[in-house]
């Protein structure tokens, strides 16, 4: 039963990383705010499904919605919080401007759930969602699980077939492009801030799914389950697994998740400083960053660059500029000038 | 003369106390070649930003066969059939040369998130056929046994030749060209002299921004050169050699030899 639920933390956290993914790999925003993301998505499930507040206890809503209906719903707010960050913080900030003003962002949102009790309840946070549906299924508690772990599974392929289709689509060339030369993009027609904020809605939903799911994983959420260095923990793994390349992302959130944390669970701790062994872990994971980007800075599965073409062999010397004939053509129409493209194909192309 | 496809009208634009451009006035005629010259700090790269969108004038209209161009976005703008350069080639680096083509050739509607999620198989036909119009377009600019590399690894002559490439797939009205011959060696510069003497035949208009008298003289129908942010002479380039206000900007430069 450990290791389900070290797996099913796992997947969690891999839907959390493909969305952050797309955000960082796809558009090379260093967004600070994304777990804030997952808390929401985690609050509003539990909020929706555990029904009223019994004082002392207080937060908002308070409905009894089955559980996949209140997902759904808890991805619908989730996804409205991230079009109002998105709104301000993608217009016309980069990078570390960017990423500081997402930790704002974040950091507001963390004080206001802290300290506003109504909502969530303060620093007590919400509990209460245990188990939707076990005694529907008629499930024993390790069956449900084990059965648990089975669905965020399926979960987290849908959300990997999402991505990867999304990834080699036009939708993630152009997404792609926009990161490689914003000024670039704009003079070629793409509306940068739109594109942008197109991929961070996509993977604000993403995150928002898997709060959906880590709260039932949890079965109640406060203030303290989101600290900033879970967030990190999700970079590290983008970077192990490869960013850019969703396979690698879920790869890389099972490395470091699965592989490297509860492997270090068991390195030696001495009974009087029983906070040694967590140290060394958090030193571990940064030495795992540091020795990635010194060593395999693209990842263990890079992004693929060139989206669907089948492979060519590359020849070794880039041709000279006055170098013999040009290649033969891929295709048929070779000769043929950009004029004779298919006219049906040209709408909006200037 | 043919109808004008870009007028600009007493554009200007300051930046704190510098006046970059100071009631500007010209206009290029549809199908033409025109080269925009001036010494270094005449305002000419400010033009071209406030033409494609990449900057705000403080006053003054631009308008591209028509339409009004001041207050829209640079991607709305590139949308009208306005295709601009840079000074330094900004391709999509980590992408592939051939995906650069392939995004320059401008399929906006294929990259909607509802059209490349529920579409793909439709999308993958079309892209098919585009990659073939793409391939050929990169033979044409000598860049086809490229096209899988990422375009980082490119050559800076070979970067210069992938815009190229990159304007005649996405098939502009109107291309502005910023010192296109910076940093390029005689050869390749006779190349894109070609190119661009190519795209006029292809009836696109082409303003050229350009330090390299000699590329003007030898590629352009007009020149209007540029000084302290106003335009102070405007004809063809062998009307400029006797015009005393340009040999003054230039500082008694010998026009036209190098």
């Amino acid at each position: 039963m450990y290791w389900v639920s070290v797996f099913t933390e796992a997947a969690i956290f891999a839907i959390l990383a493909l969305g952050l993914d797309m955000v960082w790999g796809w558009c090379g925003d260093f967004d600070l705010a994304f777990y804030g993301y997952l808390a929401l998505g985690s609050y509003m499930t539990m909020v929706l499904t555990i029904g009223r507040p019994t004082p002392p206890v207080e937060y908002i809503i308070g409905w009894r919605l089955p559980y996949p209906l209140a997902l759904v719903l808890a991805d619908v707010a989730v996804v409205a919080l991230a079009a109002v960050i998105g709104a301000i913080a993608l217009r016309n900030l980069r990078e570390i401007y960017f990423a500081v003003t997402t930790l704002g962002a974040v950091s507001v949102l963390y004080l206001i759930v802290e300290n506003y009790t109504p909502l969530f309840d303060g620093y007590n946070g919400v509990y209460g969602l245990i188990n939707p549906g076990q005694t529907l299924l008629h499930l024993t508690y390790d069956g449900y699980r084990v059965g648990f772990l089975g669905a965020v599974l399926v979960v987290l392929l849908l959300a990997y077939l999402l991505a990867q289709r999304l990834s080699r689509s036009p939708f993630g060339r152009m997404v792609c492009s926009v990161r490689e030369d914003e000024r670039a993009s704009a003079a070629y027609g793409r509306p940068v801030f739109f594109v942008k904020y197109r991929a961070y809605l996509v993977g604000a939903a993403f995150a928002g799914l898997a709060g959906g799911l880590f709260a039932v994983f949890i079965s109640a959420f406060n203030p303290s389950a989101w600290t900033p260095q879970e967030l990190l923990l999700i970079y590290a793994a983008i970077l192990v697994g490869g960013r850019g390349n969703p396979r690698g992302v879920i790869l890389g959130t099972f490395v470091v998740y699965v592989g490297f944390i509860e492997l270090t669970r068991y390195l030696p701790s001495p009974a009087s400083r029983p906070d040694f062994g967590p140290a060394l872990r958090q030193v571990l994971i940064g030495l795992l960053i540091i020795l990635m980007l010194k060593f395999r800075p693209e990842g263990i599965l890079p992004e693929r660059a060139g989206g669907r073409q089948p492979r060519r062999p590359v020849p070794g010397q880039a041709p000279g500029l006055a170098a013999g004939p040009p290649a033969e053509p891929a295709g048929a129409v070779a000769g043929a000038g950009p004029a004779s493209a298919d006219p049906a194909d040209q709408e909006g192309a200037p | 003369m043919t109808a004008a496809l870009l007028e600009i009208e007493h554009l200007s634009k300051s930046f704190g106390g510098v006046h970059a451009v100071q009631d500007c006035t010209f206009m290029v005629p549809e199908g033409h070649v025109i080269g925009l010259i001036g010494p270094n700090g005449a305002g000419k790269s400010t033009v071209v930003d406030l033409v494609s969108g990449f900057g705000r004038p403080d006053a003054g209209s631009v308008r591209l066969a028509g339409q009004q161009l001041i207050g829209k976005r640079p991607d709305t703008i590139s949308r009208l059939g306005l295709i601009r350069t840079f000074q330094t080639p900004r391709e999509w680096r980590n992408l592939t040369v051939l995906d650069n083509i392939l995004l320059a050739q401008c399929r906006f509607r294929r990259e909607s998130l509802r059209e490349s999620l529920l579409r793909a198989r439709r999308i993958r036909r079309e892209e098919d056929a585009d990659r073939a119009v793409a391939q050929a377009i990169l033979d044409r600019f000598q860049l086809g046994d490229l096209a899988d590399e990422r375009a980082v690894r490119l050559s800076g002559g070979q970067k210069r030749l992938l815009e190229f490439a990159r304007i005649a797939a996405a098939e502009p009205r109107l291309v502005i060209l910023d010192e296109p011959m910076g940093g390029v060696n005689p050869v390749l510069g006779v190349r894109i002299g070609e190119a661009v003497r190519g795209f006029a035949d292809e009836g696109r208009t082409v303003l050229i921004v350009e330090h390299n008298l000699p590329f003007i003289e030898r590629t352009c129908d007009q020149v209007v050169v540029m000084d302290l942010g106003e335009v102070i002479a405007q004809g063809p380039f062998s009307s400029l050699r006797d015009n005393a206000r340009v040999v003054d900007a230039y500082l008694g430069m010998d026009l036209g030899r190098e």
